[in-house]
């Protein structure tokens, strides 16, 4: 079985927002519904100065505090490590709204805590999701962590990475290349 | 049990029932090889999302277009689109388009007629002026180019000289500059690079999604990207240098590099020698224009240029400054002069026709379309005084000036107009001035949606059909990006169109037929294909099934063009580079660039004055796409609109980040909101292209944010006759309109 993971580069982001579209187009998105996002951070100052830009959404997180609280199992960890999502078990109590440390569920107007699938009909076809695929500058690199060979595998290798809230123990599938 | 609603391109919309009733163009379904992949089909086309063309595929579910996903072979996509090229796919279904064929009554109101009124009465009352005023009081206005196939049987028919760009609101000084100088534009080999200036040219706004590709992938073999601007763009974000200059001194600059490269001798003699004209008279002029006189003008110090210009020369002829497109080049006075610096510079390093330089774009050998109904008449000189003598001679006439038509029709030289595919109310200077416009004898808008120029000018409005909706001629994919093959791509109809909308030739033949013209667009457009692609070898059939090809001749060379003799080939009377344009000598300027300074300056002395810059957000393509609800989502949700001011310039003023500010030049004054950020020259405020939407029937983007051609007058740059865009300078105080 293979468990998925993300690779971001951060450091290759510049801000297009390719993969917020690209998402609320592949998923039919409602106009307040995302699924991802890119937070800005400037640092330094005039001349000497330079933006950070993170894209954040859901970590699919081993230990998730979203799975933890929910009551009607409407979220749960799949066998592949991606965190599901049934929208017929959800009551739209948002506990896993409040629950998540990355604030990566958005509530629809039929108040349910939609997230990230990470594409599986895409999976299936062995493609990346929608988010990475579209990606002009490869920010984003998804694939299989079991597998040795994987390019996420060895791209890791390659880099020190790190991840987003380590200290809140969600243990995320999610890995950003330090600077 | 609670459903998950699915927000759906139609939903809410008054076009759903109509929609939904549409049956499908089965005849595609030869071409849904994914189909099977998933529910529904995809078909291969090009983008509108700006002018670029990627290619793309568009996957249709349930009757509907549902998303787009980058063309693998396009050589701008290669599997990747941006922001714009996946959320204009649904303006398919944007509630302002216009959805049939409009006349304005008398009551200045526009009704409903039909396709064969329109053409009836357009087509009378166009004979009518070319009677009485002759074929070159008509004017063709668009934004350029693919209508000009379509305006030019009629143009030559009646003998009008009036073809129009909205070059000159966007670039016309670099091409003006390339044409004269080099006789051709080459592009930056971004992949091969090893070191790249990217000068007022926010290649990670405007984006070629392959392009910026490359220039990651380069920067991650080592490349160096240095940003001149004096805002910390997008392109910015991944540079190993951003070098925030003042705005309006990237000609010195530019100077202060090649004296460098010529004092110290680190320029490419052996280049300069062979392929350059007029090097010394260059030389002569600009002696005195050192790091050290540049330092007082740019403020970027002396050491920093100089360590440039090292940089450039050890990495030469793999090292560049990038072409660039909009950026710089329709904003100063002094545009023309720089971009002719762009090709100084570029020379210098000896990097034309070089692997990870300059290089030329593949193109493919398309057949010529011939029909027996066309014949040219005699032109009358141009309205615009594009390559007039005693006029605008400077100016290229192929491109034209678009920013004064509303002069023309009062000078009385234009009669009758239509306008394509543009909207100059909102994307050249001073709309108060574009509406009059609306004075000429007749205005034809052929546009997709209400924008503002319909609303405010046209007698008529023939609404084209949407990208999606219709299939066009085939195209050379090329420009900007460097790829050593040619390829040709198809637009091609998706879905039927949803409302009672028409491809433009068959626009143009409805009225021509009313003008006894019929026989000038009696043809059909698979003749037109069929014809251009004769000596590709490749079929029709082959390019709708796939989109895109790459073909395997016309392979591009790294080698400078030459005479069988051996002598240089470029298209310049001296068959070189020249460093000094013959046609602005003939005018009596000055053929080699020297420094010009900025029309106007900020007051130093004054914290509330700024040079007001603008440029292109990732997400919108100036103004064009400001109506659309996927894309303008990302504007609300971060503040796009929000104009950007240097944290100690606002603390003088007092102004906090999200402050609402009075914004004044001599022609306006608005309110916006700051962002106040460390990321931009204390000299200068920024604002996005893309907003100050006055068309109240686009409601996404009317009254959203403020636009850059509020505060300019119409100015016709000496050279070029841009538009000068940033020569302009605003006072901001706090607080509101008082």
């Amino acid at each position: 079985m293979a468990q998925y993971g993300l690779l971001i580069d951060a450091t290759k982001c510049t801000g297009c927002h390719a993969c917020s579209i690209a998402c609320s187009q592949y998923n039919e998105l409602e106009e307040e519904v995302d699924y991802n996002r890119l937070e800005f951070v400037e640092r330094g100052s005039f001349p000497n100065c330079a933006m950070d830009i993170v894209p954040v959404q859901c970590m699919h997180c081993d230990d998730a505090p979203c799975v933890n609280v929910c009551s009607t199992m409407a979220t749960f960890q799949q066998e592949d490590g991606i965190v599901g999502f049934d929208p017929q078990k959800c009551t739209g109590c948002k506990a896993c709204m409040a629950a998540c440390p990355y604030d990566a569920r958005a509530l629809n107007e039929a108040r349910l805590a939609e997230k990230c699938r990470w594409c599986p009909e895409m999976l299936q076809q062995g493609k990346q999701p929608v988010c990475s695929s579209t990606c002009m500058n490869e920010v984003r690199l998804f694939g299989d962590l079991e597998d040795p060979d994987s390019e996420i595998n060895q791209k890791m290798a390659k880099h020190e990475v790190e991840q987003l809230r380590p200290d809140m123990g969600t243990k995320p599938r999610i890995w950003y290349i330090k600077k | 049990m609670p459903k998950m609603k699915r927000r759906s391109f139609l939903k809410a919309s008054a076009v759903t029932a109509a929609a939904a009733s549409v049956p499908l163009k089965m005849s595609f379904a030869d071409y849904k090889e994914a189909a099977e992949e998933e529910e529904g089909y995809k078909i291969p086309t090009t983008c509108n999302g700006c002018s670029s063309m990627c290619g793309v595929y568009v996957h249709v579910k349930n009757d509907r277009v549902w998303r787009v996903e980058g063309h693998p072979v396009h050589l701008k996509s290669r599997g990747r689109i941006c922001a714009r090229g996946h959320g204009m796919a649904a303006d398919m279904y944007n509630k302002g388009r216009v959805q049939g064929p409009m006349k304005r009554n008398a009551n200045d109101e526009f009704e409903p007629i039909s396709w064969e009124q329109a053409y009836k009465e357009i087509g009378e009352k166009l004979t009518e002026t070319i009677d009485e005023h002759g074929g070159n009081s008509f004017l063709w206005l668009e934004h350029g180019v693919r209508g000009q196939r379509y305006a030019n049987p009629l143009l030559d028919k009646i003998g009008s000289s009036n073809y129009v760009t909205h070059y000159s609101t966007c670039f016309s000084s670099k091409t003006n500059a390339w044409a004269e100088m080099v006789g051709t534009t080459l592009n930056g080999d971004h992949e091969n690079a090893k070191y790249m200036i990217f000068e007022g040219r926010n290649f990670a706004g405007a984006i070629i999604p392959h392009g910026m590709n490359q220039i990651t992938k380069a920067k991650e073999n080592g490349a160096k990207i240095v940003v001149i601007d004096p805002k910390h763009s997008e392109i910015a974000k991944i540079a190993d240098d951003w070098i925030p200059i003042k705005p309006g001194t990237d000609l010195a600059f530019r100077l202060a590099l090649a004296h460098v490269l010529i004092t110290e001798e680190k320029y490419d003699k052996d280049f300069v020698n062979g392929y350059v004209e007029n090097f010394a008279e260059f030389w002569r002029e600009n002696k005195d224009k050192s790091p050290e006189w540049a330092e007082e003008i740019t403020g970027i110090p002396a050491e920093k240029i100089r360590e440039v210009a090292h940089d450039l020369a050890a990495n030469a002829p793999e090292a560049f400054i990038e072409p660039g497109w909009h950026g710089l080049h329709c904003h100063y006075v002094n545009s023309t002069q720089t971009a002719q610096m762009g090709i100084v510079v570029n020379a210098l390093l000896g990097n034309f026709y070089k692997r990870g330089g300059l290089m030329p774009s593949a193109d493919p050998e398309f057949g010529t379309f011939e029909h027996d109904g066309w014949s040219e008449e005699e032109k009358g000189p141009r309205a615009d005084g594009a390559g007039v003598a005693g006029e605008h001679y400077t100016v290229e006439a192929s491109r034209g000036i678009a920013q004064t038509v509303p002069d023309m029709i009062e000078k009385g030289r234009i009669k009758a107009a239509f306008i394509y595919h543009f909207n100059p109310l909102r994307t050249a200077p001073d709309p108060e001035y574009q509406k009059k416009i609306k004075n000429a004898d007749l205005v034809v808008s052929i546009n997709i949606d209400w924008n503002e120029t319909s609303v405010y000018t046209a007698d008529y409005i023939l609404p084209e059909s949407y990208y999606l909706e219709r299939t066009e001629v085939p195209q050379a994919v090329s420009g900007h990006i460097s790829h050593d093959y040619p390829q040709i791509s198809l637009r091609q109809q998706v879905t039927e169109p949803l409302h009672d909308t028409k491809p433009l030739r068959e626009i143009m033949q409805g009225i021509t037929t009313e003008m006894g013209m019929g026989e000038l667009y009696d043809y059909s457009l698979d003749d037109e294909i069929e014809a251009m692609l004769e000596p590709t070898g490749l079929s029709a059939e082959e390019l709708k099934e796939k989109g895109t090809v790459e073909l395997q001749t016309n392979k591009v060379e790294a080698s400078f063009p030459l005479c069988p003799s051996g002598n240089p080939n470029l298209a310049t009377s001296t068959g070189k580079i020249e460093f000094s344009a013959d046609k602005f000598r003939a005018d009596g300027k000055a053929g080699i660039p020297t420094w010009i300074e900025p029309k106007v300056m900020p007051d130093p002395s004054a914290d509330d004055e700024f040079r007001l810059i603008h440029g292109k957000q990732p997400y919108h393509s100036h103004h064009v796409t400001s109506n659309n609800p996927d894309l303008i989502k990302l504007t609300k949700k971060y503040n796009g609109t929000a104009m950007w001011m240097n944290t100690k310039k606002a603390q003088k003023l007092g102004i906090n980040d999200g402050d609402i500010v009075t914004v004044s030049s001599d022609m306006t004054e608005k309110e916006i909101d700051v962002k106040v950020t460390e990321l931009i020259h204390p000299d200068c405020v920024w604002i996005s292209s893309a907003y100050g939407g006055f068309s109240d029937r686009l409601e996404t983007a009317y009254n959203l944010g403020v636009n850059y051609n509020d505060f300019i007058p119409v100015m016709v740059e000496p050279y070029s006759g841009t538009t000068m865009s940033q020569e302009v300078i605003v006072k901001v105080a706090k607080g509101g309109v008082s």
